[in-house]
């Protein structure tokens, strides 16, 4: 996935392992079941005259029981990185982490600080520490999403739903949050700014 | 002769018929749905496209949605099997033709609704089709309840048609058709229906609660304080993903059963994929739902737990996949069209089904959830796959339904356009998993408008290409060459009974045939007397004008409540329940009379029913789509009260006495029930008025105090309006009613029943409906134990 960071963000790592395992596996599964397809359906093409002998039995279960195997370990294998990888949505019981209210609304986001602050349409976090957010939705089902973060929660009315990620450097990405759950006329412009600032500037920006 | 031809169209109960007409149906819908996608696509060509505004475009979205998959994808299914099935198990027709007829009636009656949504002011629907809450109930206007009223007639559909195909495919088979020689696409159908009765009254369950939300101000998705959007998410995808099965399946069955008649070699591994099919995926599609809600806040362990039933879901569709690959092995494979759409679908699914594995992984769903990745996925299934098969079923039975030859080489080229349309349509969809999808317009950011301008392009070409499929239609019809009795050498019962170059209407099975196709008006005489005629009943011999003012009556009905409480709605109201009822009434004197009668089957080979009257089949399998539908209903009240910090105190707004006084009154009147059963087995006709007149007044006893109960509450301020009280007054109103329902549709069948008896029709042996009913009731009572600790004392 497309991102401009320096460092690269732990949630996008663990993402693009995964993804990459994913599209490794499931590239060279569709590969080998297409051609296998595609050499089957040559080789065995009618000829009009003759040709091989017809088979007339219908029960091949060696088949199966490869077709099951492979299936089993390959699943189970991608179960287990996609295990591995619940540090993505398992929330750190991290002591220094910045938490911040998200409520999403017909159709923006407000922000809401430690200190009380309110921003809208504008998130921003000190760099290269654990953000942890808590979203809500004031009206209708929204989905809160960074992509280039590969973090995304539901903002549900009446629910509080947690994500976390971490940004290393400090930099600012345009329209890096967008809603990813229909909302009404608005959805499409349900977009706002992430601001990561540096420890100093957030501890600046907190004490005004 | 224009009579006899409407007459024919509009009252016609006959499989083939009511065929045709779904497949025609579901044409227009699919036609409908593609305009509505074109003009997405072409506004999303370009960044910052102002063709259609977002208002537009959302309605523009759901309506694509709801119409491809219920008023398209499953009717043209229902349309193929309805023509075939019953000449594939060696039937003369379906269980209950009157019932069928009823059933697309009632779907096309939805559709109208659907269709007529867009032309009220504000237009119609416009949450998606998933109608997340409370988004859609905040949505005014009537065109989105006349849309949701049009799920609800839809849903109703698929059940009665769920439960004729169930026993027709159980008790209908010709002698010799054991299950082991059952054709492949009847077999699916079998596992489509079993999803279908098990799913859809969920989804009737959500779109009733929806509806009465919009038409009655009861407060299921608007409450704020028992998070909606989760109720509506469970309703929704407990339905939701086993629809998807829904909708694959029968492409699929149409797939493993043409495979041999273009390889010359038996399917493989046949019964490995009947067992993935029938006893993995369909059990196992009841239990993944809620990886469509991986991002709502459940618990991480939960989402590992679905995760791995989602990816366990696959391992069944490897197995049919590579099975399918197998039947090529030593075969001599011939490429015509059904053949090319066929293995075109099978491709296509091998790309769908391996995103649904990235899908199923919650850490990748964080990127992919809501966004194109997600509509590629669906779509390399539901149009990939299922439609792809469809469209080989159409080829490869069209000489059966024509009697003549399409034309290969324009059948050819359908399929290279398509096939090339569709994943320059589709397959750049995959790569923009970070562009949310169902936005109406997006900003020129990274490779987003190179990737949409192609999408846009894909979608012209592919549904260009349909026009080639119209065309050789058209051109099959009217101009196609005389085909041969059995043009791929099947051994399946539908081409063995074929006579060449005919599509004999009337007759199904091995019958005589008696004409061509449309436009054969000269049919057999009217009336019964063809019924003398042994096997060979004509299709006018069973005419019903019936199933047809039902559905019109539901039509005026359901148009009424969208606009109630308005003078019009209201008169819309009456004026189609009395429609209704007249239909119903009408449909009882024609059975009294014996206007109508459905030829007996012969007896065939109905392991592993021998034993269960067709009938009694019917209401077991109707009986355990309603425990569904009671279980939706119940399941979202228990729900709710999980959810709700207060809730009124038991004994402080419903009466526990009177309460338990009519529990005893309702279960007296099951065991007096089981009196009159117990009376006619024995043959005591006098008995059996005694004991059901008996349960007649304790039913209309329970109905009286129930009237009354409700009148003290509203009188005592358990209402919609306050509150505190809207919550529990709407659950109460809304469940208790439908039983109260129950129980009213129980009081008229027994007023028909006692009249027949009266006029000696049951006797120690022949009293079937008697037994039925007694099924019935009993439900209706067990029902109510539920019911009445629920609501009255918890």
């Amino acid at each position: 996935m497309y991102s401009g960071f320096l460092a690269t963000p732990p949630t996008t790592a663990t993402y693009d392992y995964l993804f990459y395992w994913y599209l490794f596996f499931g590239t060279a599964a569709s590969v080998v079941v297409i051609s296998l397809l595609v050499f089957f359906m040559v080789k065995y093409r009618s000829r009009g005259d003759g040709g091989p002998e017809i088979v007339h039995k219908t029960e091949g279960w060696k088949v199966v029981l490869v077709t099951v195997l492979i299936s089993i370990s390959i699943l189970s294998a991608a179960e287990y990185q996609t295990f591995a990888s619940f540090g993505n949505i398992e929330i750190p019981n991290d002591p220094n982490a910045v938490h911040i209210g998200v409520q999403a609304f017909q159709w923006g986001w407000t922000f809401t600080y430690p200190d009380g602050k309110t921003l809208l349409n504008n998130l921003t976090v000190p760099a290269d520490r654990t953000v942890i957010l808590n979203i809500s939705s004031k009206d209708v089902f929204h989905s809160f999403g960074i992509s280039m973060l590969a973090v995304k929660e539901d903002a549900i009315p009446g629910k509080v739903n947690q994500l976390w990620f971490l940004v290393p450097d400090p930099g600012v990405y345009k329209n890096a949050i967008r809603c990813f759950e229909l909302c009404g006329v608005g959805h499409a412009f349900m977009v706002a700014d992430l601001t990561v600032v540096s420890q100093s500037a957030w501890d600046t920006w907190m004490g005004s | 002769m224009t009579d006899t031809w409407l007459k024919r169209w509009l009252y016609t109960t006959n499989h083939k018929d009511v065929g045709i007409l779904y497949f025609f149906t579901s044409l227009y819908f699919g036609f409908v749905g593609a305009i509505l996608a074109l003009l997405m696509r072409a506004q999303l060509a370009a960044p910052g496209s102002n063709l259609l505004s977002a208002a537009y475009y959302n309605q523009a979205l759901t309506m694509h949605g709801l119409i491809m998959i219920f008023w398209f994808l499953s009717p043209v299914a229902l349309g193929l099997a309805n023509y075939f099935v019953p000449l594939q198990i060696g039937a003369k027709d379906l269980a209950f033709p009157r019932i069928n007829a009823m059933s697309y009636w009632i779907y096309l009656a939805g559709g109208i609704l659907a269709v007529l949504s867009f032309f009220v002011p504000g237009g119609t629907a416009n949450a998606g089709w998933t109608t997340y809450q409370p988004l859609a109930t905040l949505a005014l206007g009537t065109g989105p309840t006349l849309a949701y009223l049009g799920m609800v007639l839809l849903a109703a559909s698929v059940t009665l048609g769920s439960v004729n195909f169930m026993v027709s495919i159980i008790w209908l088979r010709a002698t010799g058709m054991t299950l082991s020689r059952l054709p492949m696409f009847t077999w699916f159908m079998l596992f489509t229906i079993i999803a279908m009765l098990f799913a859809f009254p969920t989804l009737i369950a959500a779109f009733v609660l929806a509806s009465t939300d919009r038409i009655l101000g009861t407060v299921f998705f608007t409450s704020t304080s028992i998070q909606p959007s989760i109720l509506w998410d469970n309703l929704f995808w407990f339905f939701g993903h086993p629809e998807v099965y829904i909708v694959l399946l029968p492409g699929f069955g149409i797939i493993a059963n043409i495979l041999p008649a273009f390889t010359g070699r038996p399917l493989a591994a046949k019964n490995a994929i009947l067992i993935s099919t029938g006893l993995v995926v369909i059990p196992l599609s009841f239990g993944v739902w809620m990886h469509h809600m991986f991002l709502t806040g459940i618990p991480v362990s939960l989402q590992g737990a679905f995760s791995i039933a989602t990816i366990a879901i696959s391992i069944p569709f490897d197995v049919i996949t590579l099975s399918f690959i197998e039947s090529l092995v030593r075969g001599r494979v011939k490429f015509a069209t059904p053949m090319l759409f066929a293995l075109g679908g099978v491709i296509l699914f091998i790309i769908g089904g391996i995103t649904g594995v990235f899908l199923s992984s919650p850490v990748l769903d964080r990127a992919f959830r809501g966004s194109y990745f997600v509509v590629a996925h669906f779509h390399y299934v539901m149009v990939g796959a299922a439609i792809f098969g469809i469209i080989a079923g159409i080829y490869y039975w069209l000489p059966r339904m024509t009697g003549r030859m399409y034309n290969e080489k324009l059948g050819k080229w359908h399929f290279a356009i398509s096939f090339i349309g569709f994943n320059v349509l589709y397959f750049p969809m995959n790569l923009l998993s970070d562009m949310p999808r169902r936005i109406f317009t997006y900003p020129n950011q990274g490779d987003w408008a190179t990737l949409n301008a192609m999408a846009s392009v894909g979608a012209f070409i592919f549904s260009g290409a349909q026009i080639l499929l119209a065309a050789n239609l058209l051109y099959t019809w009217f101009r196609g060459p005389i085909a041969p009795a059995n043009p791929w050498g099947s051994p399946d019962l539908e081409w063995t009974s074929h006579v060449e170059g005919i599509a004999p209407i009337a007759e199904s099975g091995a019958a005589p045939p008696t004409g061509g196709w449309i436009g054969q008006l000269s049919g057999p005489p009217q009336g019964h007397e063809t019924q003398s005629r042994g096997g060979a009943v004509g299709h006018y011999g069973h005419l019903s004008s019936r199933p047809i003012q039902i559905s019109i009556g539901a039509l005026v009905f359901l148009i009424g409540a969208a606009f109630y409480p308005s003078i019009s709605g209201v008169a819309g109201l009456v004026v189609g329940a009395g429609a209704v009822v007249y239909a119903f009434w009408g449909w009882a004197k024609d059975d009294i009379e014996g206007k109508f009668v459905v030829p007996p089957e012969d007896v065939g080979d109905r392991w592993p029913f021998a034993s269960v009257p067709k009938l009694k089949l019917g209401i077991w399998v109707f009986l355990s789509s309603e425990v569904v539908l009671f279980g939706s209903f119940l399941g979202a009240y228990i729900f709710i009260r999980a959810a709700s910090a207060q809730w009124p105190a038991a004994g402080s707004i419903h009466e526990i006495p009177l309460g338990t006084f009519n529990t005893l009154v309702l279960v007296t009147s099951g065991l007096t029930m089981f009196l009159a059963l117990q009376s006619i087995r024995k043959g005591d006709r006098r008995g059996l008025l005694t004991w059901m007149g008996v349960t007649f007044v304790l039913g209309a006893v329970f109905m009286g105090v129930k009237v009354s109960e409700w009148f003290n509450l509203g009188g005592s301020g358990f209402v919609l309006a306050d509150p505190a009280m809207s919550l529990a007054s709407s659950a109460y109103y809304i469940i208790v009613g439908l039983h109260g329902a129950h129980v009213t549709a129980g009081l008229l069948v027994m007023a028909y029943l006692m009249k027949k008896t009266s006029m000696g029709t049951y006797t120690k042996d022949s009293h079937e409906a008697i037994e039925n009913f007694g099924l019935y009731w009993a439900f209706v009572d067990i029902v109510w134990c539920f019911v009445f600790p629920l609501f009255y004392l918890l």
